[in-house]
């Protein structure tokens, strides 16, 4: 297997993909909402207009009601006037209400008792001039003269749910169309409004490439320089201020390679090969070792054969930043324990640990656990950045006070099988 | 001989009521049909249309029977829904001598044998 392509830090950050992400899912949902908000009113003032349009009809089939309500309260008979015919005499006593196919009707009396009724719908609204209820529009008219009684003359007519659909399919066609238009604004704002966070971010990333450039040369000097010395010579008291000044050197070793790594060297392709990692944890703990020594914290190792298809530079970068996080923010006379099986390896310190909630931002760049100690907080974004190229799992699990334990899968096809 | 044509006479008249037929006519009458009815058959306005007019007026049962109780107990030009040629012609009517209890009882009897409510299909 070859990893050869070319992967850098994200042009987005996580942090500022967070923002990206918070800020539309705010900006969608307002959108919508006011979508929803212009939504009802359209669908309102389509429905009044439809009232108002079926107001007319209806006002016109009440009229022709009353016409019809009057002629019957006018020549109104009643079965004292048919006794005559006795055979006929139930048919008779009774008046035929009006009725017509085009509407149904309804007389109410002043103390809103129903006379008569043809209605689908009998639960009435006495307040409202037109109204919806149950697929039918009923429309309410006060009548002057009371024929047969009735004060309140109902009509109904069966609702054309036309008008209904129409608005539906413009509500949506419409809202669908202003809400694409909406978020493409929402992202042009979005990188509006990142593009000062983006400048900063540069700005730092910029200062820390520009330094580096001058590390170089005094930090290989020194390191170069305490190698040589003739330690033989010295009298104790000398060789411990030497430890010390490789210690400083190292620490700023280290620090020299992360921003490298990060401003020049992740630019460039990758140069994958089968890596020793039980060799490579060695050496990397044996380079760490008076770094350790300095806070009297004990290494304990438990390593198995297990290789690696990665970059050299990478995984190297990966190991160092999680053993100086583990010495770093360990307590003095601590432990890091460290495991390595043949399709993972385990860091565990026995130091400060992170809050659980702070767990998730230890990989965002210029983070760090405590701002006691010193540092960028760049090391675990460039393993985040490393993990991710290689598609690794990284898993962090920490306790305030007991420490903090990270596991690195590697990935089917990663490991080395043979 | 003479006294029995008296008799007779006063019989069929029924100036001498026999107490049996008076008790059976008694309870076939009501106090509608008793003091309601004999004024306005002969009048050219039937109950009725006085019903239907009182109704167009008054819409609803309480409102109605208050308005004709009313009326009755204090016929005025005023308060009478009868047309002016009407009360020109036959003036307004006297005060009823019924007692608030009998004239509700007519009323009541009044106005279920002219509801529309029943007499509308």
């Amino acid at each position: 297997m070859s990893v050869s392509k070319n992967k850098g830090t994200n042009l987005l950050r996580s942090s500022e993909k967070s923002s990206l992400r918070r800020f539309l899912a705010l900006y969608i949902i307002l959108v919508i909402f006011l979508l929803l908000l212009l939504g009802m009113f359209y669908y309102q003032s389509q429905e009044k207009l439809m009232f108002s349009n079926q107001r007319t009809v209806l006002s016109n089939h009440a009229n022709e009601e009353v016409q019809k309500l009057r002629k019957i309260h006018n020549h109104f008979t009643t079965k004292e006037k048919d006794n005559k015919n006795k055979n006929s005499e139930e048919m008779k006593s009774k008046q035929e209400y009006p009725q017509c196919e085009d509407f149904r009707s309804a007389i109410y009396d002043i103390e809103r008792v129903k006379i008569f009724s043809r209605l689908k719908n009998e639960n009435v609204n006495f307040d409202k001039e037109v109204y919806r209820v149950n697929n039918t529009i009923q429309f309410v008219k006060y009548l002057d003269d009371y024929y047969l009684g009735a004060k309140y003359l109902f009509i109904e007519i069966d609702e054309n749910n036309q008008w209904y659909e129409d608005t539906m399919i413009e509500i949506l066609t419409l809202g669908s169309f202003a809400l694409i238009i909406l978020a493409i604004f929402g992202l042009f704002f979005v990188n509006l409004f990142l593009r000062p966070m983006k400048n900063s971010m540069q700005l730092l990333d910029d200062f820390i490439k520009d330094t580096t450039h001058e590390l170089n040369t005094p930090i290989s000097a020194i390191l170069a320089n305490v190698e040589m010395m003739d330690r033989d010579l010295m009298v104790e008291k000398n060789k411990k201020k030497l430890a010390r000044i490789n210690i400083a050197a190292k620490t700023v070793s280290h620090l020299y390679q992360d921003l490298t790594y990060l401003t020049l060297d992740h630019n460039r392709k990758s140069k994958d090969e089968w890596i020793d990692l039980k060799k490579l944890i060695e050496d990397r703990v044996e380079y760490f070792a008076i770094l350790a020594g300095a806070k009297k914290v004990k290494f304990q190792l438990d390593l198995n054969y297990s290789t690696i298809f990665i970059d050299a530079v990478k995984i190297a970068r990966v190991l160092d930043n999680l053993i100086s996080n583990a010495i770093k923010y360990n307590k003095r006379g601590g432990t890091i324990s460290i495991t390595l099986r043949s399709n993972y390896f385990v860091i565990q310190d026995s130091g400060i640990g992170i809050e659980a909630k702070k767990v998730g931002d230890i990989f965002e760049r210029y983070t760090r656990f405590n701002s006691s100690e010193g540092g960028f907080g760049i090391g675990l974004n460039i393993v985040k950045s490393i993990i991710e190229e290689y598609h690794l799992k990284i898993d962090v699990a920490s306790i305030i006070g007991e420490g903090t334990k990270i596991r690195v899968d590697f990935l089917k096809g990663t490991v080395n099988d043979k | 001989m003479i006294n029995k044509l008296i008799v007779i006479g006063l019989c069929t008249t029924g100036l001498i009521a026999n107490p049996m037929s008076t008790k059976f006519q008694k309870k076939e009458k009501n106090i509608y049909q008793s003091h309601c009815i004999p004024c306005h058959q002969h009048r050219p306005y039937s109950l009725e249309k006085v019903y239907m007019l009182y109704l167009k007026t008054f819409s609803g049962e309480t409102i109605f029977k208050a308005s004709l109780k009313a009326f009755l107990k204090e016929p005025m030009e005023e308060t009478s829904v009868m047309t002016d040629e009407w009360i020109d012609d036959f003036s307004v009517k006297s005060k009823t001598l019924l007692s608030d209890a009998q004239l509700d009882e007519a009323i009541d009897i009044y106005w279920k044998l002219y509801d529309v409510r029943n007499k509308l299909h």
